[in-house]
């Protein structure tokens, strides 16, 4: 285990030797590919100097509350469809197609909607985030065997007794599942649609930064974005973990 | 309620799937307040069927169940269930998986805590009571489910070849921490199995079921307590012969 994490480790840091050393000597320009300590020495600026962390701080909110909005409502439709069957059929072609539309197409007409800024990056980040979590809550709720429904039925259980205490807690390691995706997803419909109607943030930064061919910057920004997407799937990973503490642990004796 | 009625009585229940032939036809069963019934046969006889039907948990297509003299249309909280599967709930510690048929009709109180943890006791695995049912073997997690059916002090149990799935020494424990206990509350029993020495073992009467009819039905007299030395009695081996051999027996065409 620990040798493993050492070659990963040493792997990276081969690859940062690696690219430090073919940008010195290759003489590529840094507009194409700038060397790694320049990309650390724009970040570092960037993060002691302080202007990167109005631009996180709006990506942050913008993902969050976007994924927030996005699973709640995926969520709730979700254990809504489960429970009816009807409701599913009828609904159900259209909440496919809304999905097959690309969500980023529409981020213009969201602006027009909503305006520049925002709202209109939480919208498109929050149906991004929708899709997932309402198959999985979905899917995740009907997990529950014929036996544990019957055991629920046999007790006398009200339906939304059997909703809470048997359904949704059966679909959580699923539905938590489609949580992970969402978070990722939710970073970058973030940034992309600060892309399409962003003034700040660190999409619109990307953006400002491409227009005055500051490649340097562009990498260290990237830099920033993986590290906060790698922060949130923490965060998710520990929500999980606290979620669904006490199953799965360890095997039968 | 009449109290002289029999705790479970059928009449003349059938019942079909939709859209297939009955996989229950005109059973005719009784089984008085107290009394331990088995029910035998191959899978695919029936016998799960009917148990529903007993539980309410399906209705039959035509014939009446009866719970101490009321008709059953739905399940009833006087009769605890025990499935094939322990079916415990895997985010519930085994205590609170025992409580569960308690918290669902209410508030948890320090009295149904004692009686959950003396159940645990009885069955043998109050050490586990914390621990979640997944760390525990097959046997304990039936041992949990036969707890949980027991909290409510439910008058009758029905049960679906619970032990199937247990090692031979395991089922023998359990089958007599059954006896043990339905003894002691005098409680009425509707047992399914396909293993015919844990039918004879466990009950006052043995019911065959071949083709979604009752085939043969037999009342077993093994001569007072029941022990570890039962099983290996002459009479024992005997009443289990004479009732595998009434399973052999083809039935004649009923469709």
């Amino acid at each position: 285990m620990m040798r493993t994490r050492l070659l990963s480790i040493a792997l990276f840091l081969a690859l940062i030797v690696i690219w430090e050393f073919g940008t010195r000597l290759s003489g590529v320009s840094a507009l194409v590919i700038p060397a790694p300590s320049a990309v650390l020495v724009v970040l570092w600026n960037g993060l002691t100097q302080g202007f990167l962390w109005p631009h996180i701080w709006v990506t942050g909110v913008e993902t969050l509350l976007g994924f927030a909005l996005g699973c709640l409502i995926g969520f709730v439709v979700g254990i809504v469809l489960g429970e009816s069957d009807r409701l599913r059929r009828i609904v159900w072609p259209y909440i496919l197609a809304s999905q097959v539309v690309p969500k980023l197409a529409l981020g213009p007409i969201f602006i027009i909607w909503f305006g520049f800024g925002m709202t209109s990056t939480v919208i498109i980040t929050a149906l991004i985030c929708f899709f997932p979590l309402l198959e999985n809550t979905l899917s995740g709720t009907q997990l529950a065997t014929p036996e544990k429904r019957d055991l629920f039925r046999m007790l006398g259980a009200t339906r939304l007794q059997t909703l809470f205490q048997l359904k949704i807690p059966t679909g959580l390691p699923v539905i938590m599942a489609g949580v992970r995706v969402a978070i990722v997803l939710a970073l970058v419909g973030a940034v992309v649609g600060e892309f399409i109607g962003g003034s700040e943030g660190l999409g619109a930064s990307i953006i400002a930064a491409q227009g005055m061919m500051d490649t340097t910057l562009m990498f260290a920004l990237f830099i920033v974005i993986t590290m906060m997407g790698l922060a949130f799937y923490q965060l998710t990973i520990l929500l999980e973990k606290w979620l669904l503490r006490g199953r799965n642990k360890g095997t039968t004796l | 309620m009449s109290t002289e009625a029999p705790f479970i009585s059928m009449e003349q229940v059938s019942y079909a799937y939709a859209g297939s032939a009955a996989v229950v036809r005109s059973i005719d069963w009784t089984v008085p307040t107290g009394e331990f019934h088995s029910l035998i046969g191959r899978s695919g006889c029936g016998k799960t069927t009917l148990l529903k039907l007993a539980a309410g948990l399906l209705h039959p297509s035509s014939g009446v169940v009866r719970l101490q003299g009321d008709v059953v249309d739905a399940p009833s909280r006087h009769v605890g269930f025990v499935f094939q599967t322990p079916s415990l709930l895997e985010w519930l510690t085994v205590l609170d998986n025992v409580l569960l048929p308690v918290s669902l009709r209410g508030g948890v109180t320090p009295d149904d805590r004692n009686l959950a943890m003396e159940l645990l006791e009885l069955v043998g695995i109050g050490a586990h009571a914390d621990r979640y049912p997944q760390h525990l073997s097959g046997g304990q997690q039936s041992r949990a489910a036969l707890a949980r059916a027991l909290v409510t002090s439910p008058p009758a149990l029905l049960m679906d070849e619970p032990f199937a799935a247990l090692d031979a020494i395991t089922r023998e424990e359990l089958q007599d921490d059954l006896l043990r206990l339905t003894k002691l509350r005098n409680s009425t029993v509707l047992f399914i199995t396909h293993d015919i020495a844990e039918a004879v073992y466990l009950s006052d009467r043995v019911a065959v079921m071949e083709h979604g009819s009752m085939s043969y039905t037999t009342a077993i007299d093994l001569a007072g307590r029941r022990d570890g030395e039962t099983r290996y009695a002459p009479s024992f081996s005997a009443t289990c012969r004479q009732i595998r051999s009434a399973m052999s027996t083809p039935l004649p065409e009923t469709a």
